[in-house]
């Protein structure tokens, strides 16, 4: 489908819903008896509707912000609020794709999928067809039946993103979705995301280790820095959609991010600096 | 004084201070984790005594039924104190640890051999298989005709009641280390004996125990039954006695006697299995 | 594993157990040894066909199969109910447990006794020990079970909000669901070994122990040997029965597809 035609017809109902502000957040584990601190006074606006890369070398939290605006860690310092309401445990409005598949084990792709609809309000019927339209989404046809030890990593990940993206949540998180793909299939995946994005203003918040992907996704790529955990450098970007990979713009600040991820906690140039919290 | 070794001054100090507190504050919470715990335990019998002292003086539970608790007390002060206790006890400790010693070992060294050698497995699975589907109890009729009833029956029983589990439990446990660990050995080129020791004994070592702790319990049962059928003394004994001579509180002190026994003996076990594979620990969330 | 390869296995299986019986014959012929403890193989044989013709030997068979079942469906079915308890409640879990750990080390055969005086000897008595042998083993497991549930299945289930009834039917249950199962088929066992006991010590009205035990009082080794043999085949079935249906069960046995 044309996600310029999408774009246009879609009628951009703007009550401000999956609107996110993440405020002074600072998480830290007891590892062995010793603190670890995982994210430090972390602050974060998310726009209903934006879509928001989160980038940042491994361990340095990406994850965690992610549980934390998920709701599945009661315990932390700051405060997260969707639309305007601080998060209390987990809810039907913010879904979540998990870093690793997560399905479980004794259920078809099909039944997993439709474990996430469980709690939404809607007829058997429109259940069902949802189900089977999101197996044909992530391109599983054939394999609604299968049990999750029949299929391979990257199956098992699109079977995953299927069943976050069911219930239409108005806060998609996504935790290196397209970890696992192979460079074609994740490309394909790329552009379904963005037409669901497009289509259903769903707000998302993506981590990934893809410079690439996060510039072609992203309104805005966010860089975290590690040890503790903290927001480096935001990167702004204007493209107009539908995007090229090959457009200058988008090389330009692909290129920006990169030596941005590469200067590591020096300051270099390019993105914006961070102030404190507005 | 320059920065890096105003540093290394001060460090351990305020390390060490902070590293107290985090100590005395984990040992304070272990304590009271502790106690919660009791406090937890002390629930079941803070409800369950008081019925059974009041329902036994007011005669609704009839004595043939349960004894008062307080007379199971004085029976077990009175068999500790005359030693017939102990001499019960001492004989069915000695039966269990020559039976379960003897089996443990022989099933440990057979398992041990079914699970490296595929040969070995061929010739004697059929058998121990056969074997292992007779239940210790259904042997002993067989074992007195062939054995009498002396010291011998009783070990014989109770190491064959050991022996099934553990060679069970440990030629799965070598015979199933994953492929995948086996390969990375293949890797590195590990010797047969690198193997062995580095890769197929610590994946092996909880089913092992588990077969070892189900050889326990079965040595158990082999011993109540052997002594309940063909003793004169022992735990199983002082059980039949009791029952014969309608003797509630003395059957109750052995049962009890036997649970104490059996778990003491399995956390012994199980404190050896921790110690033996400490990385378990970290595999916990 | 080709199929020259295994038949090359059962035959080095069959080595051992036909070497044992011929030495046992060949003794026995030979005078070496006493007959009546080392009867012949046709002897044990001619006992099995008389008793078969007889009907006693069946007879005894139905009844001890009879309440192994019996003590099993309700011990099992308890076990079921006081495993769901103790695994789901935490408070059941605190306050109980401990004290079933400790229970659950008097060996088994060691309840007879207590349980004959409160029951008597006849059938009600051994399904109560029947039941209790197969109770243990499937509160055991089906607590052990819903203890170890992922915890990262549970976060997905807290993601979809599932509710308490949800929580239970589609994550705690299929979670413990092999364990379960294992619990059942230990219980199948320990049944099997509690219906011996049971009849050895409480022996009223007909049962296979029953006829190990009049063997051995009348220095019948036929009859014995018989018996055992009846005793270890039905154990080698209900294993094997167990086994299978575990088995077709758990379609999606390779339950570490987590990560
Ligand atoms: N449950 C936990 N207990 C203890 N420490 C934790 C826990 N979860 C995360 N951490 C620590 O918090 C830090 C951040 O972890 P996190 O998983 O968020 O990293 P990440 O950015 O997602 O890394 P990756 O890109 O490798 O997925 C790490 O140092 C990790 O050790
Ligand atoms: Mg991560």
């Amino acid at each position: 489908m044309n996600v310029a035609a999408q774009l246009r017809t879609t009628a951009v109902p703007d009550h401000g819903q999956g609107r996110l502000e993440v405020r002074n957040v600072s998480k830290s584990f007891v590892v062995n008896g010793a603190p670890v601190e995982a994210l430090r006074d972390v602050s974060l606006d998310v726009a209903g509707g934006e879509f928001v890369v989160l980038l940042g070398p491994s361990g340095c939290g990406k994850s965690t912000l992610l549980r934390l605006i998920a709701g599945l860690e009661p315990e932390f310092r700051g405060s997260i609020s969707q639309d305007g309401n601080a998060i209390a445990g987990t809810s039907l409005d913010r879904g979540i794709v998990f870093q690793e598949p997560r399905l479980f084990p004794w259920a078809t792709v099909s039944q997993n999928i439709a474990l996430g609809l469980k709690n939404a309000p809607l007829s058997d019927r429109a259940k069902r067809e949802a189900v089977a339209a999101h197996i044909t989404l992530v391109g599983l046809d054939g394999f609604a039946q299968a049990y999750p030890h029949q299929l391979s990593g990257g199956m098992a990940q699109r079977a995953a993103i299927a069943r976050g993206l069911v219930n239409r949540p108005r806060l998609l998180l996504l935790d290196e979705p397209f970890g696992a793909l192979d460079a074609l299939t994740r490309a394909r995946l790329q552009v379904e995301l963005q037409r669901i994005w497009a289509h259903e203003r769903i707000t998302m918040v993506l981590v990934t280790h893809d410079v690439d992907e996060a510039v072609l996704l992203g309104d805005r790529v966010i860089v975290l820095a590690p040890r503790p955990g903290r927001v480096s450098r935001i990167f702004a970007i204007s493209a107009p959609r539908p995007r090229s990979r090959t457009d200058d713009d988008l090389v330009r600040i692909r290129n920006d991010v990169l030596r941005a991820l590469g200067d590591g906690e020096e300051d270099g140039s390019g993105g914006t600096p961070i102030s404190g919290p507005a | 004084m320059s920065d890096a070794a105003l540093r290394t001054t001060l460090e351990p100090r305020t390390t060490a201070v902070a590293g107290f507190r985090r100590i005395s504050g984990r040992v304070s919470a272990a304590v009271l984790r502790q106690l919660t715990k009791l406090g937890w335990l002390l629930i079941l019998p803070a409800i369950i005594l008081p019925i059974w002292i009041v329902g036994t003086n007011h005669g609704w539970l009839p004595e043939q039924i349960l004894p008062r608790p307080q007379d199971v007390l004085h029976t077990l002060r009175d068999m500790l104190a005359s030693g017939e206790l102990a001499q019960h006890a001492g004989y069915s400790l000695r039966r269990v640890a020559f039976g379960f010693g003897i089996g443990a070992a022989a099933g440990l060294i057979t398992g041990s051999a079914m699970g490296l050698s595929r040969r070995v497995d061929d010739y004697v699975r059929p058998l121990f298989t056969a074997i292992a589907q007779v239940p210790a109890p259904a042997w002993i009729p067989l074992a007195m005709l062939l054995l009498g009833i002396g010291e011998g029956l009783k070990i014989v029983v109770i190491a064959k009641a050991a022996f099934v589990p553990v060679v069970m439990n440990t030629s799965a446990g070598i015979g199933n280390v994953p492929r995948a660990f086996i390969e990375v050995g293949e890797t590195f080129r590990f010797t047969s004996l690198q193997m062995l020791r580095h890769v197929v004994l610590p994946g092996a070592i909880p089913p092992i125990f588990t077969g070892l702790r189900y050889g326990l319990t079965h040595a158990w049962i082999a011993l109540v039954s052997v002594e309940l059928l063909a003793s004169s003394e022992g735990l199983g004994y002082l059980l039949v006695w009791g029952r014969q001579m309608f003797w509630l509180d003395t059957v109750l002190v052995a049962m009890i006697v036997i649970g104490v026994i059996g778990f003491v003996s399995d956390k012994i076990l199980a404190v050896i299995e921790t110690g033996l594979q400490r990385w378990r620990i970290d595999d916990v969330q | 594993m080709s199929s020259s390869a295994a038949l090359g296995s059962l035959g080095r299986g069959l080595v051992l157990p036909i070497g044992l019986l011929l030495t046992w014959e060949v003794a026995s012929h030979s005078g070496l040894v006493n007959r009546q403890f080392l009867p012949p193989l046709e002897h044990v044989g001619a006992t099995a066909w008389q008793e078969l013709a007889s009907g006693e030997l069946l007879e005894a068979l139905a009844a001890s199969l009879r309440r192994d079942l019996l003590g099993f469906v309700f011990g099992s079915g308890a076990g079921v109910l006081i495993g769901l308890l103790l695994g789901l409640s935490t408070i059941a879990d605190r306050v109980v447990m401990t004290w079933f750990n400790g229970l659950k080390q008097i060996a088994l055969l060691a309840w007879i006794p207590l349980i004959s005086l409160w029951f008597g000897f006849d059938e009600m008595a051994k399904v109560v020990f029947i039941g209790l042998a197969a109770a243990i083993p499937v509160i055991l497991n089906l607590v052990e079970g819903i203890h170890a549930t992922s915890r990262k299945l549970v976060e997905v289930g807290e993601v979809f909000r599932f509710n308490r009834v949800q929580f239970i039917l589609y994550v705690y249950l299929p979670a413990a669901m092999p364990s379960l199962l294992t619990g059942l088929h230990l219980a199948l066992i320990y049944a099997w070994l509690a219906t011996i006991g049971a009849e050895y010590f409480m022996a009223a009205g007909p049962g296979i122990g029953g006829i190990i035990i009049a063997g051995r009082e009348r220095f019948d080794m036929d009859l014995v040997m018989l018996g055992i043999l009846v005793v270890g085949s039905v154990g080698f079935l209900v294993d094997r029965g167990a086994s299978w249906l575990e088995r077709r069960l758990i379609p999606w046995r390779a339950a570490s597809a987590l990560a």
